[in-house]
């Protein structure tokens, strides 16, 4: 902010939410990418580390939540110091959400370490790079007001979407092959479907930011890239199937 | 030129021939405003100073207008250009022009006692007329009316109705005015006002000696007035501006600097300053 | 002895010394008092109201010389309070801050403190000399011209108190200015429009110096304006001075009568003047 506020206490107030929104957002990171890790390395602490870590992430969304209630309260504020704490509010709700899913990855990880590693699990650190560079960049958008790279995180989404329809089809394909491959494949499926909501979350935290500098939000649908709702797979035996 | 449209930044003269049409569903009407009183680059000068420099903007009919701005910025002294009251002291003049209905108020030939009929004012400070409450509201009207008493006993209950102080005064109009509470007091010098059936309603800091159970009566009294009145408000306290006016204009050392939708000024304005002012950033 | 002991000492010594001013007045004011009572009481007689100054040795009362006194009072107070209330008027509502009406203003601080008898002096020139005789008109007039300033001061402070909201809210409603001034102003000053007219009624009532050159004086019951007209102070003056003990006696009583309805009035526009601030 160029100009501060009359009242110099307001603007320790402010200060003090974006560093709280700071702190979830680099443990939220720090979350995924223990998480990813913990898949690709077969890591049990790791992940079970992780999973306990999350209590930090809530407890910190709890905190920003009583003090945009208390300035709402106190100060009403208008424009952009409006517009500043509702974005707080709600990128906190998503990197929450975020911290949440990296979370149930780790859960996951730890029931796939119990069975054998299974062929499609490569593509997992891949996704997993692709949306934790996303969220890196959203963040640092959050904290310059980066409108166009914002943007650009939102757009990636696309890219993750795509990785997600693929994995799902070589997943089914897996597990058409094996019956031994269910358990594993399964796990897989439903981290991968993890992964892909934080991408998610992450173009709504672009949308809030976008909301925060320019005022209105960004009108655009997302453009949404998931076929998984629609996606058959027929197996290779021709057979009366559903 | 501090021009303002509403609605578009620069547009093809004339700006101030495009009313804007509120987007915001919880206006009461929907309907698009029509100008009452346009006033084009007027300036005013207390002697040598020069208070207001070249203002333009329309005021719309059954809308509230909300004038806000630091201390000396000539909010007041505007809303006294609309009613000509500055004529009263000889050191003061202004230049430009205002027009109601199609006519020039500013030029010497516009009776400036008729004009008073059509433009109502309310002050900050109450000011009952030491006389009976009765003969507040019927001073008015006399000046221009030569009524029956039954007829004038119920245009001075309708007016008093209408202000919303009818039940607390029915049983003492024969009291003097000076007995009533600050808030009933200014409730009175509104119904005064209103008297006269007047088409605009300029009120100057109307509660800001009021404490805020008064002020809030004052505020729904306004909201209900809207209806049928130009209603102009000058007023120091932003929240009252974002409570109770549909446009509200920001001004600063006697320029418009913005003038917008209510809603628009106080979630994104248009410039800067605007936004400091109403952040509390102002040094 | 340290400072706050000095300051409460200087405290006592001052008070002791603004009681003791207070003290003096009052005893002196104390001690007309009495002895005009003292001395006027003998007086105070159905007789001083009904009968005529009589000649030296016989009994007589003030009966010409408060009619007198009454008429010129009556008539300098009629004459002098419209005009004194407009021009007070005119310097406080029209011409606010203008050259003329300091002007104004500064002449009449002057006429208000003009030894009286330069004032009987000028209506003895202007008017005594011209028809020829004394008489109850130019007592009159001496005596409105020592009313005017009186009001045109009390007026114009008094109407300078209304505050200008007032006169703003008549004016935004599309009062014209007389209009306002007559029901708002006047209103709003009424009580002490009042104190000032009662004031210079008060003023006027004990004074002789005019009268000795304008109306002079009358042993008989005269109701004719055109002569010269018996009045209390000069009958005072006259009585006072003589080697007679009734007349003295009832220089006494005019003595205490005038004083009597001097205070009266005072007290009255003190009275008047505190039920305008109690209404506030």
């Amino acid at each position: 902010m160029p100009m501060q506020h009359t009242a110099k206490s307001f603007d320790e107030e402010l200060k003090r939410l974006q560093s709280l929104v700071a702190r979830m957002g680099g443990l939220a990171e720090h979350q995924l990418a223990d998480a990813i890790q913990a898949v690709a390395d077969r890591d049990t602490e790791r992940a079970t580390a992780t999973v306990r870590g999350d209590q930090k992430v809530d407890d910190l969304e709890r905190e920003v939540d009583d003090l945009v209630v208390h300035i709402m309260a106190l100060r009403q504020p208008v424009a952009v110091d409006l517009r500043t704490i509702l974005s707080a509010l709600k990128i906190s709700a998503d990197l929450e959400r975020i911290a949440d899913y990296a979370a149930n990855v780790a859960k996951r990880a730890i029931a796939l370490n119990q069975v054998a590693p299974c062929r499609p699990v490569h593509a997992i650190p891949r996704m997993g790079q692709v949306v934790k560079e996303m969220i890196k960049d959203v963040l640092d958008a959050y904290v310059n007001g980066d409108v166009p790279k914002a943007v650009r995180v939102w757009n990636r989404d696309e890219e993750l979407d795509e990785m997600y329809s693929s994995l799902f089809r070589e997943l089914l394909t897996y597990m058409m092959e094996d019956a031994r491959n269910i358990t594993a494949s399964t796990h897989l499926l439903f981290i991968a479907k993890n992964i892909e909501r934080i991408g998610d979350h992450a173009t709504n935290i672009s949308e809030t930011i976008h909301f925060l500098v320019e005022g209105h939000p960004l009108r655009e649908a997302r453009p949404k890239h998931d076929e998984t709702s629609f996606a058959v797979i027929k197996p290779a035996n021709a057979g009366g199937g559903q | 030129m501090t021009v303002l449209s509403p609605a578009r930044p620069t547009d093809a003269l004339p700006p101030l021939a495009r009313p804007v049409v509120p987007t915001d569903r919880t206006q009461v009407s929907v309907t698009a405003p029509t100008t009452k009183v346009e006033i084009r680059d007027v300036r005013f000068y207390y002697k040598k100073f020069e208070a207001l420099k070249g203002i333009s903007l329309p005021l719309y009919d059954r809308r509230v207008t909300a004038f806000i701005g630091p201390s000396g910025c000539g909010k007041s002294t505007l809303l006294r250009v609309l009613n000509r009251i500055y004529t009263l002291y000889p050191e003061q003049r202004a230049t430009g022009e205002v027009v109601i209905d199609g006519r020039n108020i500013l030029s010497p030939d516009y009776d400036v006692n008729l004009l008073r009929a059509k433009v109502g004012m309310v002050f900050q400070k109450p000011t009952p007329f030491p006389m009976s409450i009765y003969d507040n509201i019927a001073f008015g009207i006399r000046l221009y009316e030569k009524l029956a008493p039954a007829e004038l006993d119920m245009r001075v209950e309708e007016a008093l109705q209408r202000a919303a102080l009818w039940n607390e005064v029915k049983d003492k109009l024969r009291q003097n005015g000076l007995g009533l509470s600050g808030g009933q007091q200014q409730r009175l010098c509104i119904a005064r006002a209103i008297a006269l059936k007047p088409e605009i309603l300029l009120l100057d800091e109307p509660a800001s000696a009021l404490d805020p159970i008064s002020t809030s009566k004052i505020e729904e009294l306004i909201h209900e007035l809207r209806s049928d009145y130009c209603i102009t408000i000058v007023t120091h306290n932003m929240q009252q501006a974002a409570r109770t006016a549909d446009y509200t204009a920001f001004m600063y050392l006697g320029e418009l600097i913005e003038y917008d939708e209510t809603a628009k000024i106080f979630t994104k304005p248009g410039k800067k300053q605007t936004e400091d002012y109403v952040t509390g950033r102002f040094g | 002895m340290t400072l706050y002991q000095r300051r409460q000492a200087l405290n006592r010594l001052v008070l002791c010394l603004a009681l003791a001013a207070t003290a003096t007045g009052l005893f002196w004011l104390g001690t007309i008092l009495w002895t005009l009572l003292t001395h006027g009481v003998s007086a105070l007689t159905a007789d001083l109201f009904t009968k005529m100054t009589p000649p030296p040795g016989s009994q007589g009362g003030l009966l010409n010389a408060i009619y007198g006194s009454v008429i010129m009072t009556a008539i300098a107070t009629a004459v002098g309070t419209p005009v004194g209330i407009l021009a007070g008027t005119y310097l406080a509502e029209y011409s606010r801050g203008s050259r003329l009406a300091e002007v104004i203003r500064f002449v009449n601080d002057i006429l208000l403190s003009a030894p009286s008898i330069i004032i009987g002096l000028f209506v003895y020139e202007v008017v005594v000399l011209r028809f020829g005789h004394f008489s109850g008109w130019a007592g009159a007039a001496a005596l409105a011209i020592i009313v005017i300033p009186v009001v045109v001061r009390t007026t114009e402070d008094m109407l300078r108190l209304v505050p200008d909201s007032l006169r703003e809210a008549a004016a935004a409603l599309g009062a014209p200015k007389w209009h306002s001034i007559v029901q708002i102003s006047y209103r709003a000053a009424l009580q002490g429009l009042l104190t000032g007219v009662m004031l210079a009624v008060a003023r006027i009532s004990g004074e002789t110096a005019p009268l000795l050159f304008t109306a002079l004086n009358n042993q008989f019951w005269s109701t004719d304006l055109n002569g010269p007209m018996a009045n209390l102070p000069v009958v005072i003056f006259q009585f006072a001075l003589s080697p007679y003990v009734d007349w003295q006696a009832l220089a006494w009583g005019g003595a205490l009568l005038i004083t009597a309805v001097i205070l009266t009035l005072n007290i009255a526009a003190r009275v008047v003047a505190s039920w305008s601030s109690v209404k506030k």
